[in-house]
């Protein structure tokens, strides 16, 4: 019995590494651009797409392909973050959630157009088991879960220690203070962005083994479970992200195993409604931005 | 000055904190019936916040607001408006921005007018001869202060000038028993000082209306309030009749200069 | 509360308010070619008109919640979808005329929007778009597995079609100029409706609260009372539009709360031009009934609700609206 829930704990761990990871992204986003990207979970499914596409079709190992899925989506955003994101530095929040929302709707589709709207197995990852704690996992759990956990060492460190970093949070904290202290709003919002939507896309190629099947639809799902964990995570705050990313995905992981694993999908938007109502401030310390 | 009666508006010990910021503290103050009374003071002495605490846009900390006898502490804006017949203006010119000048009144005015919320949706002969009265007050007042020739435009495309003349009007549109200015005439020019000084004068000899005008016009102030309150730091530093008060060693120093 | 909430029209400047309205002959020239359509137009293009007349319904509480009191609701399709299944089980467990379903569908909405609303609208911005999206969510939620009702993912077939029916006379709609008359019917009433709600004093305490909340509260307008009564008219309106989709598919399922419905929804309120009547009634015509016509994938359709968006965004937020009236007093059509 405790052993069932300890799985069940680190297979919400992991689960919950991924939402986080996306989370981080969205969430610094939200910092300098005071917008919620309403695409997000289009880049994590570009991400899963290109490397599936680079696997597939270009025949290239997983290893490679997860630098390259993730340069391709940070390309992508790259244009998209140049023409419409930028766009939205002084604009009211209605048009943000409208831009993103469109842009969601174009890439969605795009992609079933193009790739055509059947599911694809995803073919690769590092699926060969592991024992841990007297439980067995796939490498490409424990993969994810270090992944997550660098990433997120890393961030700490690029937002106290590099200049951008120090941009990034005079941004988060003041946009006009800042452009009248010589830091260029615009390139902060657009570095910014393609770093957030790289996280996306990193964590689409790392699940993508353990998804197995992919489709174009798969990012609208993705985009509102990150919702649920911006919000517990208090939005803009980077830390917060990962602990909310865990608490949910070890929340699914407990309902699926002990309600039913038809539920599992809802805990999302039942955290997701509740925070709003009760407590939209998240968890964590209240102001805290990064 | 009419006394004896219950002031209509009565605050005692308000207190109002931001954080560690004290705006307001402990303003004990009566405004009786009629009265036309000036607020002055230096910038942050509490002069807006005195009128956000007593018309439910801010909540005071401590104390009390109290209209007529009546405890409206706590009432929300819409409330105070509405049930309260007090009505304000705002330090930051307002106006509804897609509506005409007309419109613009008609809405100030009609919250007043109809007996209650579900009557507002209706379209029947009532309801219609209703805003037709509403909306003849309000060329009225469009004519009195001068608006007649913007009358189609929408109020954001009008001057500053212009809008504070249409936010102006819109105290009046309802007849309240009160009215709170918050630096109506900053920043227009001369004439339109004088209109609206007159207009002013007007309305409290005319209707009755209770008048608390925050102002820097010192000049204009003083020749149009028979009485000035003083705030400084959140206090009431002085309280009378304008000679006095230019004369007081106290308010001279805090605001006047020397 | 802010001092200045921006309407979703904030980046034009605002246009003259009284200068353009387009000749009440206009709507009566529409309406009656309206009426002769059936007589010119095949069965696949009645079709593409009645199914903009469906979605019309909920677009009208849209255009009520965003253009007139200003707040981004993308709640729209879950309260189509409840009208729809709320409907659907009427008439097939108790075999009820038409209108009944379709007042019916009406009420229940309204009446469960109204506790979804009271907690919603003390969300400010962001919270509240995603409470609403959320909404959208669990709706899904509750038609999959709330099986006894709703026979989940299978959904509910064989829905009855209209009942025109007083006592014990009555005639079904089957035909398809028979839904085009009756919907036509319906459309027209509602959006008779809708705009007597715009004009009347309560229409411009919404409007009020779209342009300056603090304002509009400072002035007696209890806007929490209106944005409520707003929310759970505006679902009621998507909730009608749900009861004609329901009896005219004669299928509903949990798939018609998916987003493809919230957002055609606000393609047709945002590009037809919020906050204007004719604007959305040419937005459903053009965004919905062009796009049946032509039979476009909804894949291209979805496509091009994005750059529709888009193009909204940064270059016309007031959507099809001012285009339509400077077309119109190009061509005299106008009453000054």
């Amino acid at each position: 019995m405790g052993e069932l829930l300890l799985e069940q704990v680190v297979n919400g761990i992991v689960a919950g590494s991924v939402y986080a990871l996306v989370a981080a992204g969205m969430t610094m986003i939200f910092g300098v651009l005071r917008a919620i990207n309403f695409a997000h979970g289009e880049y994590y499914m570009l991400g899963t797409f290109s490397a599936w596409w680079v696997i597939s079709r270009l025949d290239m190992p997983y290893v490679a392909s997860i630098l390259l899925a993730v340069a391709i989506t940070m390309a992508i955003a790259a244009v998209i973050g140049r023409f419409v994101m930028q766009r939205l530095v002084t604009a009211p929040f209605q048009s943000g959630v409208l831009a993103t929302l469109g842009l969601s709707l174009i890439l969605q589709n795009s992609v079933i157009l193009t790739f055509g709207g059947t599911y694809k197995v995803f073919p690769g990852g590092w699926l060969e088991p592991v024992e841990f704690l007297d439980m067995s996992f796939a490498q490409q759990r424990i993969v994810i879960v270090a992944a997550t956990i660098a990433v997120f060492v890393a961030l700490e460190f690029v937002v106290r220690r590099t200049r951008m970093g120090k941009s990034i949070r005079a941004v988060s904290q003041n946009t006009e203070c800042c452009a009248v202290n010589g830091i260029d709003v615009e390139r902060v919002v657009l570095g910014t962005f393609v770093l957030g939507t790289g996280l996306a896309a990193l964590s689409g190629v790392l699940t993508g083994p353990i998804n197995v099947s992919i489709y174009g639809g798969m990012g609208e799902a993705i985009t509102l479970k990150t919702f649920a964990v911006i919000v517990m995570g208090g939005m803009g705050n980077v830390r917060g992200t990962l602990f909310a990313g865990w608490i949910l995905g070890i929340a699914e992981s407990l309902v699926a195993g002990y309600v039913g694993l038809q539920y599992r999908d809802a805990v999302g938007f039942v955290i997701l409604i509740a925070m709003l109502m009760f407590r939209p401030q998240g968890f964590f310390s209240v102001q805290a931005r990064f | 000055m009419s006394g004896g009666a219950t002031p209509l508006l009565s605050v005692r010990g308000l207190a109002k904190n931001y954080g560690a910021v004290q705006a307001l503290r402990g303003i004990d103050l009566d405004v009786h019936k009629g009265e036309l009374c000036g607020v002055i003071g230096p910038n942050g002495s509490g002069k807006s916040t005195l009128f956000d605490c007593c018309t439910g846009l801010q909540q005071p900390t401590t104390g009390s607001v109290h209209l007529e006898g009546a405890d409206i502490t706590g009432w929300s804006m819409n409330r105070v408006a509405r049930e309260g017949g007090f009505v304000r203006s705002f330090q930051k010119t307002v106006v509804f921005e897609t509506m005409t000048p007309e419109e613009n009144l008609v809405a100030a005015g009609q919250m007043f007018s109809f007996p209650s919320l579900l009557s507002t949706f209706s379209i029947g002969p009532a309801a219609r001869r209703r805003t037709a009265t509403l909306r003849a007050r309000a060329n009225e007042l469009i004519d009195m202060v001068g608006l007649d020739r913007v009358r189609d435009q929408p109020a954001g495309s009008l001057s500053f000038g212009q809008q504070k003349l249409l936010q102006f009007a819109a105290s009046l549109m309802p007849e309240p028993r009160l009215i709170l200015l918050d630096e109506p005439l900053a920043g227009i020019n001369p004439v339109l000082i004088t209109k609206i000084v007159g207009s002013i004068r007007k309305a409290n000899a005319e209707l009755g209306i209770t008048f608390l005008v925050i102002e820097h016009n010192i000049d204009v102030i003083m020749d149009l309030c028979p009485r000035i309150v003083v705030l400084a730091e959140g206090s009431i530093l002085d309280d009378g009749a304008p000679e006095t008060i230019v004369r007081s060693q106290k308010v001279v120093e805090a605001y006047l200069g020397g | 509360m802010t001092l200045h909430s921006p309407p979703i029209q904030a980046t034009a400047a605002p246009r003259p308010a009284a200068a353009v309205r387009p000749s009440p002959w206009l709507g009566l020239a529409l309406l009656i070619a309206l009426l002769a359509a059936p007589y010119v137009l095949g069965n696949y293009y009645l079709h593409a008109i009645i199914v903009s007349m469906i979605f019309l319904l909920p677009a009208h509480g849209l255009n009520l919640i965003v253009g007139y009191t200003g707040m981004l609701s993308l709640a729209q399709g879950a309260f189509f979808g409840i009208g729809a299944y709320a409907s659907a089980l009427l008439a097939m467990h108790f075999g009820t005329p038409f209108f009944v379903n379709f007042t019916f569908a009406g009420l229940v909405t309204g009446l469960i929007a109204l506790p979804l609303g009271i907690p919603a609208l003390r969300l400010r911005t962001y919270s509240f778009v995603m409470c609403t999206l959320g909404f959208v969510i669990i709706a899904e939620a509750v038609a999959k597995n709330w099986i006894g009702l709703t026979r989940g993912d299978m959904g509910l077939s064989g829905i009855p079609q209209p009942l025109l029916a007083i006592g014990d006379l009555g005639t079904k709609v089957t035909t398809i100029t028979g839904y085009y008359y009756l919907y036509l019917f319906v459309a027209v009433a509602m959006t008779g409706l809708f705009y007597a709600l715009i004009v009347s004093p309560a229409g411009r305490c919404m409007v009020a609260i779209r342009d300056n909340e603090t304002l509009a509260e400072s002035q007696g307008i209890s806007t929490w009372s209106y944005k409520l009564l707003v929310f759970t008219i505006s679902a009621a309106f998507a909730g009608f539009g749900g009861s004609l989709y329901a009896h005219y598919l004669t299928t509903v399922s949990p798939l018609t709360f998916q987003m493809y419905y919230s957002t055609t929804i606000l393609v047709i309120v945002l590009g037809g031009g919020a906050g204007t009547v004719r604007g959305v009634v040419v937005g459903s015509i053009l965004f919905v009934a062009l796009s049946e016509a032509l039979r476009v994938t909804p894949e291209f359709r979805m496509i091009f609700y994005g750059l529709v968006l888009l193009v909204l965004v940064f270059w016309q937020p007031k959507g099809l609206a001012p285009l339509l009236d400077r077309g119109l007093a190009l061509l005299g059509l106008v009453r000054r």
